[in-house]
């Protein structure tokens, strides 16, 4: 090829790239929600004087036209795929994918955050739960189970910051009881059909009955793609969610503090529309939701202080108490769970993953 | 704005290149005044009027100081105009390191001023100064049209963190400049290639830097990969922004001078600064050094000469400590290879002066990047193991392993080695193929990196 023709091929290509998306971005309707991505996207600024001249708008402005660019979601890819195949980088914002599943790390341990959770379990426990009997359980990460060339938090430590700020507490180690084939390959969750050998760790520990001879039926629900398959933005196949059902769990009501709804163990509703087909269990996240077990041959109750994995282990759980009261302390105010809950003598487990304490999320 | 954000790539440059090349020429200047001002609007809309005094001064002074050529007073406002450029600096950008050391003497503390630092003013006023020494050396012809000295001094591509055009370099260009199809296309080209080394390059690497200085877990390997990172990172970063500044420059008809020329190469200190942000140092030699009596003095004041501008080199980058030993570092390791070590890094093997000068440059820039004194000494003491630290640890050998790829790009890229492929003659024809090809390739994969990633903004923005 001639200099000349180069030239002008670079030069008019350029010219014709930036204007064809100028152009298609200017005409594109914007859109509402990122569904790889499961967050709202960043709608049109507000434009006037004030915004203009405090700098606002041309921040907005920015994450406006990064958010509703035409083909995110492929640019997306392309940087992934570029950054695996070409520089060859271990993972991409913390994702990566290996042996068909994907990971995101959760790393290093921020000592400060996993103090602060500490702190607010330790305020629940010396405002509402003096005399009773506490336990609490750190859910690892599945980066956990990997090969050591991968970096991931050992809840160990987690639980030596929590052991030294939380008083009068029974720590319940499940770090042996799962595996790493206990968690989808596309979402961050544990498979509820995977739970025995924990449920089984916790009825140990907490002097409950082994239910080890309840047997379940397993209902495969179908194609699940997990939070991590849109976010890592790359094409592999999708898990299969199960679900266990036995007449306990069939005969179970919930109730929702909430949105004051009475429903059943597994939301089929929501496993249809919702975008997380995760939330099949227990209608997904809320900050307070019960759910009662009209056939209980005992009169005892749980408190379960839980994040998104609590939801598919409580069903598990059922046959020893009469009622489960599930509480999500990233969505309720820790100082205003009087107002719902009676609290006199039930068991009380702290149940949060190595990722949730890790972050200062905990109110 | 930022050249590396949506913003500019999708919508601010299509729409000033099209407006640009559509109005007649006598206009042209026109529409690159207002786009460098909505530019820098858009970017910092607290101090545009700031910018805008400060163009009204330089052009008020520089007819002042012409119109009294010859006579006592060209110099009197020539010293006026210095004053009230560099007061506007030292209020903005150094005030509150001034106070906050003049109250280290004092019982009675002076409170802080609450002002932030204006992107690019140590830019433009450089360039102002260069202005009205000029024209009143008589170098630079007194531009008498108010629009085209605003339109010189806020030129959106070198407005926020250079080159430092001087204005006689653009001076005819101003005036009269031509626009070809070859030009445009290097400027493309050049801006391309400069926006993937920010942002593939420069971003990528400042992460592993990020999470270096937020580690707990130090080690030999993890000093090391941060040294090696903040080198390149920081290089990529400011050549980056040199080219798409040097290759947006082109694509509207102006030729900058180069600021970068294969820093990384240099066989000494003094090679490197020839290498390293060229328009600085010449800067810094045209309009102190020399007028100080530069070597052409007795040794005492040469050497008091190289450390003035040394000094003030330091301190041109920021109003921190760090930023002045910096600058001192380098003056003395200078006059070190003025006085006699230069004459042996000429007799040893190429390979004993480049690793000095690598190792002088990285010990550099960890003071650079420095954000306290412990710091800095902890990240070059571990370089050697100093204080019980192990030669590995899992993490760094996950980043070292994440990050290798990266860095051997980077390092292939700090050097003329591709640059030499791509001008063999011999290939041309599947270069010239090759050519577009990679540039459209480089342009979609940093564009995906931009979509993908947060804010990110230039590390010269600083100062």
């Amino acid at each position: 090829m001639q200099d000349k023709t180069k030239n002008k091929i670079i030069a008019l290509g350029f010219v014709t790239i930036l204007f064809l998306f100028f152009i298609i971005n200017l005409v594109k309707k914007d859109e509402e929600i990122s569904i790889s991505e499961r967050r709202k996207l960043t709608q049109f600024p507000k434009l006037t004087l004030s915004t203009l001249s405090s700098g606002k708008f041309s921040q907005e402005f920015e994450n406006y036209a990064i958010d509703q660019f035409v083909s995110r979601d492929e640019f997306r890819s392309l940087k992934a795929t570029w950054s695996n195949y070409v520089f060859k980088q271990k993972d991409n914002n913390g994702l990566f994918l290996l042996n068909n599943s994907i990971y995101k790390m959760e790393y290093p341990l921020n000592e400060a955050n996993v103090q602060s959770s500490a702190k607010k379990i330790n305020n629940v426990c010396q405002k509402y739960l003096q005399g009773m009997n506490i336990y609490f359980s750190i859910i690892p990460d599945k980066t956990y189970y990997l090969k050591k060339d991968y970096l991931s938090i050992d809840p160990s430590q987690v639980e030596k910051i929590i052991k030294n700020t939380v008083e009068n507490v029974k720590y319940i180690d499940i770090t042996k009881s799962l595996k790493l084939e206990d968690y989808y390959n596309t979402d961050l969750h544990w498979k509820q059909e995977n739970l025995q050998s924990t449920v089984r760790k916790i009825e140990e520990e907490m002097n409950l009955q082994n239910t080890s001879n309840i047997a379940y039926e397993v209902k495969p629900m179908g194609n699940f793609y997990g939070a991590y398959y849109g976010q890592l933005g790359r094409k592999i196949s999708p898990d299969k969610l199960n679900i266990l059902v036995n007449s306990t769990i069939e005969n179970a009501t919930t109730y929702n503090y909430e949105t004051k709804k009475t429903a059943k163990v597994y939301d089929e509703a929501k496993w249809q529309a919702s975008s997380d087909k995760y939330d099949i269990y227990l209608s997904g996240a809320t900050p307070i939701i019960e759910v009662k077990n009209p056939n209980s041959k005992t009169e005892k109750e749980l408190i379960l202080f839980r994040d998104s994995f609590g939801s598919s282990i409580a069903p598990l759980l059922l046959e020893n108490y009469k009622k489960i009261t599930l509480v999500d302390l990233r969505y309720v105010n820790s100082n205003i769970l009087q107002n719902y809950i009676n609290f006199e003598n039930q068991d009380v487990l702290f149940l949060y993953s190595v990722v949730v304490l890790n972050q200062n999320v905990l109110k | 704005m930022v050249f590396s954000s949506i913003t500019f790539l999708f919508y601010f440059l299509p729409i000033t290149l099209g407006i640009y090349y559509i109005v007649p020429k006598k206009f042209k200047n026109f529409v690159l005044l207002l786009a460098s001002f909505v530019f820098y609007y858009f970017g910092e809309p607290t101090y545009v009027l700031l910018m805008a005094f400060s163009i009204l001064s330089t052009y008020i002074f520089g007819r002042l100081i012409d119109k009294n050529r010859n006579t006592k007073y060209a110099k009197l406002w020539l010293i006026l105009s210095l004053i009230v450029s560099i007061g506007l600096l030292i209020y903005f950008k150094y005030i509150n390191f001034i106070i906050q050391n003049i109250n280290l003497w004092l019982a009675h503390k002076i409170d802080f001023i609450n002002v932030a630092l204006p992107i690019g003013i140590s830019f433009y006023t450089f360039q102002m100064i260069s202005y009205l020494i000029d024209v009143y050396r008589g170098e630079a012809k007194v531009q008498k049209n108010l629009l085209k000295l605003a339109m010189y001094v806020s030129l959106f591509p070198q407005l926020i963190a250079g080159p430092i055009v001087r204005y006689v370099t653009i001076e005819k260009e101003i005036e009269n400049r031509t626009h070809t199809m070859e030009k445009f296309a290097q400027g493309v080209r050049r801006f391309i290639i400069g926006l993937a080394k920010k942002v593939l390059i420069a971003n990528v690497l400042g992460e592993v830097c990020t999470t270096y200085l937020a580690t707990k877990e130090l080690s030999v390997l993890y000093a090391w990969i941060y040294g090696i990172s903040a080198m390149l990172q920081i290089y990529f970063d400011f050549s980056g922004y040199s080219d798409m500044a040097i290759g947006l420059g082109k694509m509207f008809g102006f030729e900058f001078l180069e600021n970068f020329n294969y820093p990384y190469i240099a066989k000494s200190i003094t090679d490197f600064w020839r290498r390293w942000h060229i328009s600085l140092s010449s800067w810094f030699r045209d309009y102190v050094y020399i007028p100080l009596g530069g070597n052409r003095t007795s040794k005492l004041k040469w050497l008091r000469n190289i450390m003035i501008v040394w000094l003030l080199t330091g301190l041109w980058h920021g109003s921190a400590w760090n930023f002045i030993i910096w600058g001192l570092y380098f003056g003395i390791l200078l006059i070190i290879e003025k006085l006699f070590l230069g004459k042996y890094l000429e007799k040893i093997p190429k390979i004993f002066s480049h690793a000095y000068t690598l190792i002088i440059v990285m010990i550099s820039f960890i003071i650079f990047n420095g954000e306290s004194v412990n710091q800095i000494l902890t990240n070059l003491t571990s370089l050697i193991g100093i204080g019980n630290i192990p030669l590995t640890s899992l993490e760094s050998i996950y980043y070292f392993k994440s990050y290798f790829i990266v860095i051997i790009i980077g390092i292939i890229g700090a050097t003329p080695l591709l640059k030499n492929m791509a001008n063999n003659e011999k290939y041309k024809k599947i270069i010239n193929v090759l050519e577009p090809i990679t540039l459209v390739v480089l342009l979609a994969i940093s564009t995906s990196y931009i979509i993908d990633g947060s804010f990110n903004p230039f590390l010269y923005f600083r100062f």
